[in-house]
């Protein structure tokens, strides 16, 4: 093994492997899927009721729905256009405040507001769109509420919110898209290639040709999970541990994809691998999303003992005492992961390079 | 056209297909993920807040009110009620003092206690607080200065709300054969870099023959596919042979992308990147029934868009072909244009 011919080999890695479609994609990819994903469950998980609002004259409830969390405003100019909306889906109801509304129910007239309820939306959808309407009014119109209401949270549980939960999972697929795929397709591309066989008549070992690759997907996988725990702000009150455990979880990835790269011929197996396997990979990161499952399931995979301390570290404010065991056995895994690729480099020589 | 050696073809594409024992084992977990990916999904709608009510003295409004979308339930002690929450039988626990009808008629403000579990979202908090005010002022009788008058648009689906493992039919249906665009891309692409496809014109082999076998190998692959993850996760329950003709027409249609891609991609990594923008494109429509409302009607220029209101409509909701005909003529209109434009541009690769 040789650094200077290590060193060699990722420079041509930094600089041939930029137009890598896999590199790229390795660091847009998590970006938008972060995005994405945290769009998708934090929307379609929350059920928030949706009221539109066509304000025909100039209305003080809607500035009163504006201040309200219980339930998200969208306001039209015309009624087709939330007539469509309601239509689609796009709110649960929309309400037509007619012309001088305020100064009726102020007075005590008999008035009328036109709602528009989507057939889909859920029944308590419309009950707590409904009470926040006459709620609101009521406020408006100077009506004092009869009771006081006290607020109290039972148990000494964390509450954890959905976009929370599915932050080891977007943390995960980063540092496991560009530290595995990275390296064990761009070894699959040199066996294709049949430029390993090239660079095998060279002085260079294959140690040194994995070992490159493997420390660029290491690279871009610790730097992309730093950067998507920023994009989250999620780096807890211990961010140099929190970048160890990264660090750790950069060289498991970088690892299995260089492990990879010895058994695997061909791109489109590893993209299967990716497509498929990928649950293995990921299961520790669903079994948080669902608190009902046991936890000691995710201890069967080794991902977990990277995702536990991001979690202890990134959202419950743990400390080195509380993910010390299980980085101990991230450090073992990584450790015994490295042995089984020399060893495994070493007994499949032949297939790795044809010779 | 040689039925001989379409046959031929066919089973050799199969076979190339076939041959990695590893992508057929990875290819069915694939499949059972997407299943698993199903069956974790909720399978029934919460329609209703459940809410627990311990109230030591009668208030007929909240245990006898009939709204939809409330479910309260009396519970006879603070502290049951308070097991209850923390249980998940309830939203909410609303806790009546039992001083609440001397202090109302003194015109006195009694505090109502309102227990919620940790993980209780703040908007579930502020909207039951509503909910418990609202009830009070009916309580007290304060009537409403204003009337409503309702109108619902589209079919009124309460108490038989879709639940949402089963609006993943369409994503999962159009993810598994847009999917297969990949493969069958590689392989075409594979072919033309090696010139197989070129040694193969020097048989009795015609292009045509090439285009039908790829056709069959390619719609195959994908239909089965999707029709088998169909099957499994109930989506054939209602309507079968309208969603038959949609995955049929969405099988076509990923062939058909397939051709044009391969037209211009020389190896995996670039089947990777052509296909990848296609792909989300493709998807994007799903997303239509998994998020109503997030997307409008641009949705509609792209075809899958066509194949996933077909697949809701006639999986989720029965419609039948008076309903979904013209989405299946549209579907049918774009599959035949892109599958045309493939093989004409793969054809002029060919020669």
């Amino acid at each position: 093994m040789s650094i200077r011919r290590m060193g060699v080999l990722l420079s041509k890695e930094f600089l041939y492997g930029s137009r890598n479609y896999i590199l790229v994609f390795s660091i847009v990819g998590p970006i938008i899927i972060s995005i994405i994903v945290s769009l998708i469950f934090g929307t379609w998980l929350a059920e928030k009721p949706r009221l539109g609002i066509l304000d025909e004259g100039k209305s003080q409830l809607v500035t009163m729905f504006d201040d309200l969390n219980s339930i998200d405003n969208l306001e039209y100019n015309t009624i087709s256009d939330m007539k469509g909306a309601v239509e689609i889906g796009a709110v649960d109801i929309g309400i037509v405040i007619p012309s001088g509304f305020d100064n009726s129910v102020i007075q005590g007239e008999r008035t009328e507001i036109k709602a528009f309820i989507w057939g889909e939306s859920m029944a308590k959808s419309r009950t707590i769109i409904g009470v926040t309407i006459a709620n609101t009014v009521r406020e408006l119109t100077g009506q004092k509420s009869p009771i006081e209401i006290e607020t109290i949270t039972l148990g000494d549980k964390a509450s954890i919110p959905w976009n929370d939960r599915l932050l080891p999972f977007i943390v995960l697929m980063t540092v496991f898209l560009g530290g595995l795929m990275l390296p064990s397709t761009s070894i699959a591309t040199e066996k294709e290639r049949r430029t390993i066989r090239a660079l095998m008549v060279t002085p260079t070992s294959i140690e040194d040709i994995f070992l490159a690759k493997g420390i660029l997907g290491f690279i871009l996988s610790f730097f992309m999970g730093i950067l998507i725990l920023v994009l989250n702000k999620a780096f807890g009150t211990e961010p140099i541990l929190l970048i160890i455990v990264l660090a750790l979880g950069a060289v498991m990835a970088a690892e299995l994809g260089m492990l990879l790269g010895v058994y695997v011929k061909d791109f489109a197996t590893i993209f299967t691998i990716w497509k498929s396997a990928g649950i293995i990979l990921f299961a520790p990161a669903i079994i948080y999303l669902f608190p009902q499952i046991p936890e000691w399931i995710g201890k069967i995979f080794p991902t977990y003992y990277v995702t536990q301390p991001i979690v202890e570290l990134s959202q419950k404010g743990g400390g080195w005492a509380d993910i010390a065991t299980n980085t101990f056995i991230l450090i073992a895994i990584d450790v015994a992961l490295i042995f089984i690729l020399l060893f495994t480099l070493r007994k499949k020589q032949y297939t790795v390079t044809g010779e | 056209m040689n039925i001989h050696i379409i046959s031929i073809l066919i089973s050799k594409d199969l076979s190339l297909f076939f041959r990695k024992r590893a992508i057929i084992i990875l290819t069915f977990i694939a499949l059972i993920f997407y299943l698993v990916l199903y069956f974790v999904m909720p399978n029934s709608v919460d329609e209703n807040l459940k809410i627990g009510l311990y109230s030591p003295v009668s208030l007929p409004v909240f245990t006898q009110i009939d709204e939809e979308g409330l479910e309260i339930s009396p519970v006879e002690s603070e502290e049951s009620l308070k097991e209850a929450v923390l249980d998940g039988s309830y939203v909410v626990g609303i806790s009546i003092p039992a001083d609440v009808a001397e202090k109302l008629s003194s015109n006195q403000k009694p505090t109502v206690n309102l227990y919620f579990t940790p993980d209780a979202p703040q908007e579930i908090k502020d909207a039951m607080e509503v909910v418990v005010r609202e009830l009070a002022y009916m309580q007290t009788g304060q009537p409403l200065a204003f009337d409503v008058s309702e109108e619902i648009l589209g079919q009124d689906m309460t108490g038989t709300l879709i639940p949402p493992r089963d609006r993943l039919r369409p994503l999962l249906a159009i993810f598994i054969i847009m999917m297969e665009i990949l493969g069958l891309s590689n392989l075409i692409s594979e072919e033309i870099e090696r010139r197989t496809a070129q040694a193969l014109l020097v048989t009795p082999t015609t292009v045509t023959d090439i285009f039908i076998a790829k056709s069959i190998s390619g719609i195959g692959l994908a239909f089965v596919q999707a029709v088998l993850i169909m099957t499994i996760i109930g989506g054939m329950n209602r309507q079968p042979l309208i969603i038959l003709v949609s995955l049929l027409l969405g099988a076509a249609l990923a062939t058909g992308v397939s051709f044009l891609i391969s037209a211009r991609a020389r190896d995996f990594m670039s089947v990777l990147a052509w296909s990848f923008p296609i792909l989300i494109i493709l998807i994007i429509p799903s997303f239509t029934v998994m998020f109503p409302g997030a997307i409008t009607g641009w949705v509609k220029v792209i075809p899958s868009y066509y194949l996933v209101d077909t697949v809701h409509r006639s999986a989720n909701f029965g419609s039948g072909w008076g309903d979904v005909w013209v989405n299946l003529l549209i579907l049918f209109g774009f599959t035949a244009a892109i599958f045309w434009a493939g093989i004409y541009i793969l054809r002029r690769k060919f020669q």
